[in-house]
């Protein structure tokens, strides 16, 4: 049907005049002039415009801190600037032959890990039911995604306060029941409070992502599924998860990310990475020993590990994972 | 950018002219003087009423406050703004950074700065264990501002009620008082476990016990000093906080609870913490509140405790009017009565001897006699070199080495020697450190 495709186009030009069409097809070469090659621009500086805002926040948030952070990091320094030596791998191997390092890097993982996947049930959970709630469907979405609305540090000295083991009445009541919480003093208890909280804040927000990919599932192929017998259990799990992979497989990303880099407000409020640095992340490790130990060195060694743990983490996953989700609905 | 910066700058000036009405117009005109300082609450409120009356005392400068949060993040916020040239004129700074704003080359010493822009203080003048700790080769590298000790605060009532007139002079005799209190279920909590405790309860403990820290002084006698607090009765010390906390005598109040707090509503006995508590006890402690010295070991002649709190540093990379700024506003905080407003206000030590006097003579004490127990505590005996104060690099660094080592304690993961010996081992690695990048400065 050439006329009306011809028709279409005369539309989009007549109701867009302030877009002529000479500059979209007088500036990019599309694949209709040069075969199949990929499109470029005949004008560099069209092209370099449309990218600088993204290169700019690239290089101030990333490759500017990226290069302080080396430069940092083969050096002792005075807090203030005034002395520096430099010491080679110094940093790094005072800080992998340092326990508490390794303490850190170890705990670090753990938390991630079963942060991550604790968040993703939970959530998974409430997204299942938010299709079997019938009444009152708005009030229980509402109530599951007010977490989101609170920051962290507000969040983090609630918990801090509520499970304060001289004056908080949760913590009260855990005594009551004859178990000795106490945070200050047990790290269990510590880890325990800091993961409750992390996931808690974090559920809102898989279980966004969880109930717009359930959504998405076709209702045809569920009914199908019924039809053929399977319960709604059954239909979730053959049907629905499976579906929704890519959306979970985004979210185990974004999980370890955010339990990796952002949870560190929570931490600070509620542990302060204590007792005896039984709480104490990698990244909260950088921030205690640059920000507030002031040693500069071994916070931006500190630093580079990180990122390359970050940048290795990311390409592993997408290799691993990605290969095993279906991107097709 | 710089010029919408003025603008806004210029926006301000004149939003407060406005604010201020006729006083607005010589505000403009007058020298703004940076100050970072970091205590909050009560003395906050202090510093700002302090503030308000230097800038209604002379109208050349104008000193603006700002509260960085505690000395920690004020220090970390001082370190990032005066890398790109943004410090401000005159920061608070802890007893435990003096070594690394003295070794900075980022400072103004105190003395240099007053003879500079012509004004005289009498240095002889400053009490003995702040002279001696802010005294460097006879000269003062910081004005020394509030100036605290440790001293034991209880509950007079709480006391009374097990049968006690007053905390007992030795630890052995307060053991027996606070066990007292639990098993007589006058109280729950007979005692608070500071958050600075390592600061009371082991750095003043040695002191007031005579235990060295140190070597080489404690760090007056050079940077290669090293920690032998693992060698001495420090150890003792911590074993029997470790037995109080797992007895539930001595309680850790935790994040989100400040540990006065604790004190001030009642729900624990005692606590031994800064004198400058004071501020808050008058204003909270609704029952029978009491302070005494720091108790001591038995058979032991008790030394003088040392100073905590801090000084105000003259920052390096001003103009010349804002350091003339900066040694008026020096030279009226080190007035005597200024110096006895602010002792009154706070419950920080007079730091002059001539505010001693002044405060002494008119019967103040005789009315608040706790308000001179720091006092006495810090000018008891003649100090010796494990009583003097602490000189150690990055002090601030092997603290919080120091206190993670002593929560691997309470916590039962380390025995108090085990602890010891690791925080002695990496605090040794920080002095070395700095040694290494201070040498010969």
């Amino acid at each position: 049907m050439p006329a009306s495709d011809a028709m279409r186009l005369n539309v989009g030009a007549a109701t867009r005049p302030r877009f002529p069409l000479r500059l979209k097809l007088g500036s990019l070469v599309g694949s209709s002039e040069t075969g199949l090659k990929a499109s470029h621009f005949r004008r560099p500086w069209l092209a370099a415009g449309l990218l600088a805002p993204q290169l700019l926040i690239l290089l101030f948030f990333f490759f500017i801190p990226t290069w302080k952070a080396l430069s940092l990091a083969f050096v002792q320094v005075d807090p203030f600037g005034a002395t520096m030596i430099f010491v080679g791998l110094d940093n790094f191997t005072m800080l992998f032959s340092s326990p508490e390092y390794r303490d850190s890097a170890v705990l670090t993982l753990w938390f991630t890990t079963v942060q991550c996947f604790v968040t993703l049930f939970v959530a998974g959970l409430f997204a299942f039911a938010t299709d079997q709630v019938m009444r009152g469907r708005a009030i229980y979405k509402g109530v599951i995604l007010l977490p989101y609305a609170i920051a962290p540090a507000i969040s983090g000295v609630l918990w801090a306060f509520l499970f304060n083991p001289t004056v908080g009445p949760l913590a009260q009541m855990l005594h009551e029941l004859g178990y000795a919480w106490d945070p200050n003093r047990r790290p269990s208890d510590a880890l325990l409070l800091v993961s409750v909280a992390a996931i808690w804040k974090h559920v809102c927000y898989d279980y966004i992502f969880l109930v717009a990919a359930f959504l998405a599932v076709p209702a045809s192929v569920i009914e199908a599924g019924a039809i053929d017998g399977a319960g709604p259990i059954r239909r979730f799990l053959t049907i629905t998860l499976p579906m929704a992979a890519p959306t979970i497989f985004f979210l185990i990303v974004m999980n370890f990310v955010y339990g990796l880099f952002e949870t560190f407000g929570i931490i600070d409020v509620i542990t302060h990475g204590g007792p005896a640095g039984s709480t104490n992340t990698l990244v909260y490790k950088v921030y205690q020993d640059g920000f507030r130990q002031l040693d500069l060195g071994s916070s931006a060694a500190q630093s580079v590990v990180l990122m390359a743990i970050a940048v290795l983490f990311t390409v592993l996953q997408f290799r691993a994972v990605e290969r095993k989700v279906n991107y097709q609905v | 950018m710089a010029s919408t910066y003025m603008k806004s700058v210029a926006g301000l000036l004149a939003a407060g002219a406005l604010l201020m009405g006729a006083a607005g117009a010589s505000a403009a005109e007058r020298v703004k003087i940076e100050w970072w300082y970091a205590i909050s609450g009560k003395l906050g409120e202090t510093v700002q009423q302090l503030i308000s009356d230097f800038n209604k005392s002379q109208d050349k400068y104008e000193v603006v406050g700002t509260f960085k949060g505690n000395y920690e993040e004020t220090m970390a916020a001082m370190v990032a703004a005066y890398r790109v040239n943004q410090q401000p004129a005159i920061l608070q700074s802890a007893e435990r950074g003096f070594m690394t704003m003295l070794k900075s080359s980022a400072i103004i010493p105190a003395d240099e700065l007053m003879a500079k822009q012509g004004y005289k203080i009498d240095w002889s003048d400053f009490v003995k264990p702040v002279a001696g700790f802010y005294i460097v080769n006879g000269k003062p590298a910081a004005l020394p501002f509030n100036s605290s000790t440790p001293i034991l605060w209880y509950n007079a009532d709480a006391f009374k009620a097990a049968g006690f007139d007053a905390p007992a002079d030795t630890w052995q005799g307060l053991e027996k008082q606070l066990y007292a209190l639990k098993e007589k279920k006058v109280t729950d909590c007979p005692m608070a476990l500071p958050g600075d405790f390592q600061w009371s309860l082991i750095e003043n403990y040695s002191a007031i016990n005579d235990q060295p820290f140190g070597t080489k002084a404690n760090g007056y006698g050079g940077l290669d000093t090293e920690f032998v607090y693992n060698k001495t009765s420090v150890v003792g010390q911590v074993a029997r906080l470790k037995k109080w906390i797992d007895d539930g005598v001595l309680k850790i109040a935790g994040q989100g609870v400040a540990p006065i707090s604790l004190y001030t509503s009642g729900t624990c006995a005692s606590i031994i913490n800064s004198t400058a508590s004071h501020s808050a006890v008058e204003a909270d402690a609704k029952f029978k509140w009491s302070a005494a010295v720091m108790p001591h070991e038995e058979g032991v002649q008790p030394k003088n405790s040392t100073i905590g709190g801090a000084a105000l540093w003259a920052i390096k990379g001003k103009p010349e009017e804002v350091q003339a700024g900066v040694a008026a506003f020096f030279n009226y905080v080190a007035q005597p009565n200024v110096q006895e407003w602010w002792s009154k206000a706070t419950g920080y030590v007079p730091v002059t001897n001539a505010a001693y006097a002044k405060i002494k003579q008119e019967g103040y004490f005789k009315d608040h006699p706790t308000r001179e127990i720091a006092i006495e505590q810090l000018s008891r005996g003649e100090p010796t070199d494990n009583s003097r104060g602490f000189r150690f690099g990055n002090h601030n660094q092997s603290t919080a080495i120091l206190l993670e080592e002593m929560q691997a304690v309470w916590t039962g993961k380390k025995t108090p020697q085990e602890a010891l010996d690791s925080s002695v081992k990496r605090g040794n690695e920080i002095l070395r450190q700095y040694e290494k990048l201070h040498a010969g400065k």
